[in-house]
């Protein structure tokens, strides 16, 4: 039978929600969606946000995907992960947003040595195995932007 | 700022990758502040004042034939979000001396015994940084100097401050909700000596200080150190937090430029709260 203590350690690490936000790097503030995502289940919102902000000072005002794990206990830890590959790709291709028509008019364009890039960055998030297949996924939301891709695709 | 109404828009998007990035994209760039992605979109969330009418006219993904998407939007009222926390936290003691506890918690027996509703505002003693400037201001010599504390949240550390025998004090926080909170924790503990002032580092204009305390973050300190230092009197201290061991040396450098020299560092769990000397 297991020990009290060891009862009591798995339930301060029971899962209670994962919390899926997009916040500016060093700009988390108390206000929504901060504050009902995490307020409603008992977090300490103000840790929050104080630990956010400073681990992405490096980069302010960038929206930054954040995974938030909160736990029975009210504990809480979280994952930032590099900025979203439509992000990546507005700011490759020096646009501020797509095309409404994205398979008739292109806006912009960009190589597809830019594609590789973001793909190896997004790789993990992708739930890609191989670096070929994250390039392609890449290359389709692009191609869903109206950013056409230039070049000769690498291996 | 927390003290804006939201304005806050609900998508659904089919199919929802990617659809969903590719709206956070264009919308992040238009001035939506922040997302939660849901199982159907994303809820996104836009300051009242960067709002209006046409904002969503260059969303060029709603548009596409690729996707199909509608939405709802609704004002969001400010409200004590981090009420369900606050209700029932535990009170936290420094150094055996020094407690920080809310109205409903038993009195202990502290020589410094602070009480705090926190009311969406930082500094609570929970966090590591605001624990290592209790212990700095425990360990320093407080009696009839002049403070200012910098981003004062709760208004705990000027709190503290006149505890030790400081005035007068100035507390300075440019969040709203923060100003409004230190001025109640200030007469919750009957403090007659803090000023509090709702601004940031361009309200500091001829003032003098003997210490300065401010536990922000890395980018704020390094932006407004020069105007801090400007503002201490001769053999002054200053105490900064509100960032980890691997910023010391960017800090460090900048204070160095203005004419600081480090004295002590207190560390926990990464993260550091300094001491430097004029």
């Amino acid at each position: 039978m297991e020990s009290y203590a060891t009862k009591i350690l798995k339930m301060a690490k029971e899962l209670s929600k994962v919390v899926k936000l997009q916040v500016r790097g060093g700009a988390a503030n108390p206000s929504p969606p901060v504050g009902p995502a995490l307020g409603a289940a008992g977090v300490n919102i103000m840790e929050f946000c104080k630990q956010f902000n400073a681990r992405t000072q490096d980069k302010p005002g960038k929206v930054l995907p954040v995974v938030i794990s909160v736990f029975k206990d009210k504990s809480f830890d979280f994952v930032i992960k590099t900025p979203p590959a439509a992000v990546q790709l507005l700011e490759a291709a020096k646009v501020k947003k797509g095309s409404g028509e994205p398979n008739r008019k292109k806006v912009a364009k960009v190589t597809w040595d830019q594609i590789k890039a973001i793909a190896e960055d997004k790789m993990q998030d992708l739930n890609a195995f191989t670096s070929e297949k994250a390039m392609d996924m890449v290359a389709g939301t692009a191609r869903s932007m109206g950013i056409s891709v230039t070049g000769k695709k690498p291996n | 700022m927390s003290n804006t109404v939201y304005i806050g828009y609900q998508f659904k998007v089919a199919p929802l990758q990617p659809g969903t990035e590719i709206l956070i994209a264009e919308l992040g760039y238009a001035g939506f502040e922040s997302f939660v992605e849901t199982e159907e979109g994303v809820t996104a969330y836009i300051q009242k004042d960067e709002w209006n009418a046409a904002i969503l006219e260059d969303i060029q993904i709603l548009d596409s034939d690729e996707f199909e998407i509608s939405f709802t939007f609704e004002d969001i009222e400010q409200t004590n979000w981090n009420e369900e926390w606050e209700k029932n936290f535990n009170p936290i003691i420094v150094d055996d001396v020094c407690s920080v506890r809310a109205p409903f918690h038993e009195k202990p027996d502290t020589k410094y015994d602070i009480i705090i509703e926190p009311k969406m505002s930082f500094g609570t003693g929970h966090h590591e940084t605001t624990h290592m400037m209790i212990q700095h201001i425990l360990k320093n010599d407080f009696e009839g100097k002049s403070v200012l504390d910098m981003g004062s949240g709760t208004g705990v550390l000027a709190i503290l401050a006149e505890m030790k025998g400081a005035k007068p004090i100035d507390a300075i926080d440019y969040d709203n909700w923060c100003y409004v909170n230190s001025l109640e924790n200030v007469e919750r503990n009957s403090c007659e000596h803090i000023t509090v002032l709702e601004g940031d580092a361009s309200l500091l204009i001829d003032q003098k200080y003997d210490i300065i305390i401010a536990n922000i973050n890395r980018n704020i300190l390094l932006n407004d150190l020069g105007v801090y230092v400007k503002c201490m009197n001769p053999n002054g201290s200053m105490f900064l937090s509100g960032f980890y061991v691997e910023d010391i040396p960017a800090i460090e450098e900048e204070c160095n430029k203005h004419g600081l020299t480090f004295v002590e560092r207190l560390e926990k769990n990464k993260w550091v709260a300094l001491k430097f000397v004029n």
